[in-house]
């Protein structure tokens, strides 16, 4: 009936309520083994797209399998799903216990089922209570007691934080890594990274019902690379000394400090120390996570959202964001050399979590420096999505209309070289070529 | 597999209060109607039957000792009662898509026809057992206050119960559909219980003063009236002697029936109200986005 598998696959998902587009072509794959976090902010699709993957509503157009079937599909399907969808789903006047046991029925499973389960989410005691009389936090463990019912090889949880106290988190955290590590598949979804980014491997995230990015939370957070603050006694020098080394992701800071992105300080201060420079002060700023999460989410914006941060930081050398010239940019000679020097061991290719989204790309992974595909650019998924010459990309969450692509370039983005601005507008074409 | 559904969905009907908050007033309303129809019949039995009257009844050529005006009495008292079960029905769905159970009902079945299958053997079910309910309790109550001529023989008793189970399960099914179709509870109970009580009974004023009186047939009150109130008047003419054909429409009056067909027919016709209404909610349920 179904494969067993534990893979739960949306190809192409798309959900039109009237005039409002709930959901647009939303496509990614959450393995079995780890818990995924599926994050966006309120109203960016995510209960509708869990919905739509649990058979609750019907797509305007696309599919969500799990174990490579639709929900209606899969037989005695609270075997193989289990779902917290809300907290609210309960009649006030059953108890919880008379609750479990009309879905434990349902399912086919024995009564003792009820209250195993209302004993593993804590619950034991109160089982003979009316869930009327629940907190929120209560319905939350009941809802989860009940999508644990027939022992689901998959479980799927919207917002289940909603309500919990911080206890309640952390014993939710460990549970779904243990349920995981069991080789089965946790999807999770949150409006906030940080309450999720301890539970997480993997993330989806979404906005305005497009995919943003999918894959490793760590590689995310790797490739929001920090930069190194460093207050030489020559700063000529050290920038020279520096850009003989490869690193051209330089700038001066307002306070007069250099700022190096994408090295380490180790590196800066062994160059330094090469030079004859001396070094007052070094100082490794990390990049913010949180703060990715909401340039990626916040849809209407990604235009100016990267380019703001890059902006300021190193004009002209796009590396923290690539500006939609930038594909065909980097081919140009001379400006090349400057990306291609850029040390970004954990750039583009080793990224799993880049390749499942966009693998089916090929020309456009292997773009030296293009670390930073994921990045919401309207530019750069425009020139991507133009690509013409691409029709073998299936899974290519292709966006048609994309209102919010600026003709114009964002702010901050003046600074790059002529070359480089050149380059958008027709940029994609030649970067996926 | 629908036998766990049925099971789950009627551990759901059992679980809550719902069934019992109703059965109260339903045997209440029942017994309460049949006592005092009983008490009404024995009355005008009582002045038919005097010494005053016995010139009159011997000049119409009819003999009223035979009268099982009871018949009457339970016809109405099964079909006011039966107004719960059609309450118990209407909340079947509607409270669940209100409760927000609906979207575990839908998680845990294998699609939503068996659900919505389950949820109807389960309420065909309790549609029977609201309509013993109410047969029993009408049965008590109308023995209590009724002279034992004034009761139906066993089987003309046997028909009305029958017909009486028949009615409050096609109810029960109706309010289902009807539930299931608005979706909200309170309104689900207001539209039927309004429609039902006072609303039709307006449409049957107007339509049989404007002389079309075999229109009200077939309306759902009017059709499901007809079931109980066809096998209350023919069993009662079989019984009474002889009986002027002009007095006939006033009996059927009587026991509710005014315009309706025979019991078959009028309970063909509310069939398919309720299969009408059932269907739709269901093809209403069926693509709905549970959201």
């Amino acid at each position: 009936m179904h494969d067993g598998s534990g893979r739960i696959v949306v190809q192409n998902l798309t959900k039109q309520f009237g005039p409002v587009a709930a959901v647009q072509n939303l496509s990614f794959t959450v393995e079995p083994g780890s818990v995924t976090g599926f994050l966006g902010p309120n109203g960016a699709g995510k209960t509708t797209t869990l919905r739509m993957l649990l058979g609750l509503v019907t797509p305007t157009a696309g599919t969500g399998l799990i174990n490579g079937r639709p929900f209606t599909q899969l037989g005695n399907p609270a075997r193989v799903v289990g779902a917290v969808l809300e907290a609210q789903g309960f009649h006030p006047k059953r108890s919880a216990r008379n609750h479990l046991r009309v879905y434990a029925a349902a399912i086919g499973v024995p009564d003792a089922r009820a209250d195993q389960v209302l004993d593993l989410v804590g619950l034991g005691a109160a089982g003979d209570r009316r869930v009327g009389g629940f907190s929120l936090g209560m319905k939350q463990r009941l809802a989860l007691a009940t999508a644990l019912l027939g022992d689901p090889q998959v479980l799927v949880l919207d917002e289940p934080s909603n309500g919990l106290d911080p206890e309640g988190i952390a014993w939710l955290r460990t549970f779904l890594q243990s349920y995981a590590r069991s080789g089965r598949t946790v999807l999770i979804s949150s409006h906030l990274l940080a309450e999720v980014e301890q539970t997480v491997d993997q993330v989806v995230i979404i906005s305005r019902g497009q995919t943003m990015y999918y894959g490793p939370l760590d590689n995310l957070r790797d490739q929001q690379q920090g930069r190194v603050l460093v207050q030489p006694s020559d700063a000529a020098a050290l920038v020279a000394a520096l850009q003989a080394d490869g690193v051209t992701a330089i700038e001066q800071t307002p306070d007069g400090r250099i700022a190096v992105t994408g090295v380490e300080a180790r590196q800066v201060a062994d160059t330094a120390l090469k030079a004859g420079v001396s070094i007052y002060g070094i100082q490794e700023e990390k990049a913010d996570l949180e703060q990715l999460f909401f340039r990626l989410t916040n849809g209407q914006y990604t235009a100016s959202g990267p380019n703001q941060y890059a902006g300021p930081q190193q004009p002209g050398s796009g590396y923290y964001a690539p500006p939609p010239g930038y594909q065909q940019g980097y081919q140009q000679p001379g400006y090349q050399s400057a990306p291609q020097g850029l040390p970004q061991p954990t750039g583009y290719q080793p990224q799993p979590g880049y390749q499942p989204g966009y693998q089916q790309q090929p020309g456009y992974q292997p773009q030296p420096g293009h670390q930073q595909g994921y990045q919401p650019q309207p530019g750069h998924q425009q020139g991507y999505h133009q690509q013409p010459n691409q029709p073998e990309q299936p899974g290519l969450a292709a966006q048609p209309e994309q209102p919010q692509l600026p003709a114009a370039p964002p702010p901050g983005y003046q600074d790059p070289p002529s070359g480089h601005q050149q380059g958008q507008g027709q940029g994609g074409l030649g970067g996926g070529a | 597999m629908l036998g766990n559904l049925v099971k789950a969905e009627f551990r759901k009907t059992t679980t809550t209060g719902l069934w019992w908050g109703l059965m109260i007033p339903t045997v209440l309303i029942a017994l309460g109607w049949a006592m005092g129809t009983g008490f009404v019949g024995k009355n005008i039995m009582d002045a038919v039957g005097s010494s005053d009257a016995e010139e009159l009844t011997r000049l119409l050529g009819i003999d009223p000792a035979q009268w099982q005006v009871a018949l009457f009495g339970m016809a109405r008292s099964i079909n006011i009662a039966t107004i719960f079960p059609m309450i118990f029905g209407g909340l079947a769905i509607s409270n669940e898509i209100n409760r927000k159970t609906i979207t575990t009902t839908f998680l845990t079945a294998p699609n939503r026809v068996s659900a919505l299958t389950a949820k109807l053997v389960v309420y065909l079910l309790w549609g029977a057992i609201y309509g013993l309910a109410i047969v029993a309790a009408v049965s008590i109550g109308i023995a209590i206050t009724s002279d034992s001529s004034a009761l139906p023989d066993a089987t003309g008793w046997l028909a009305l119960a029958g017909v009486g189970v028949l009615s409050s399960v096609l109810m029960t099914v109706f309010g289902v559909g009807v539930g299931a179709l608005m979706t909200s509870p309170i309104g689900t109970t207001v539209v039927l219980v309004l429609y039902m009580l006072i609303i039709e009974n307006g449409i049957q004023l107007v339509v049989s003063t404007q002389g079309l009186p075999e229109l009200i047939g077939f309306l759902p009150n009017g059709s499901v009236n007809g079931l109980t109130g066809s096998v209350a008047s023919s069993l009662f003419l079989s019984t009474a002697g002889v009986v002027p054909e002009e007095l006939e429409e006033v009996l059927r009056a009587i026991a509710g029936a005014l315009g309706a067909f025979d019991w078959w027919l009028s309970g063909l016709i509310f069939m398919v109200w309720t299969a009408l209404f059932f269907l739709g909610g269901w093809a209403v349920t069926q693509r709905k986005d549970i959201t």
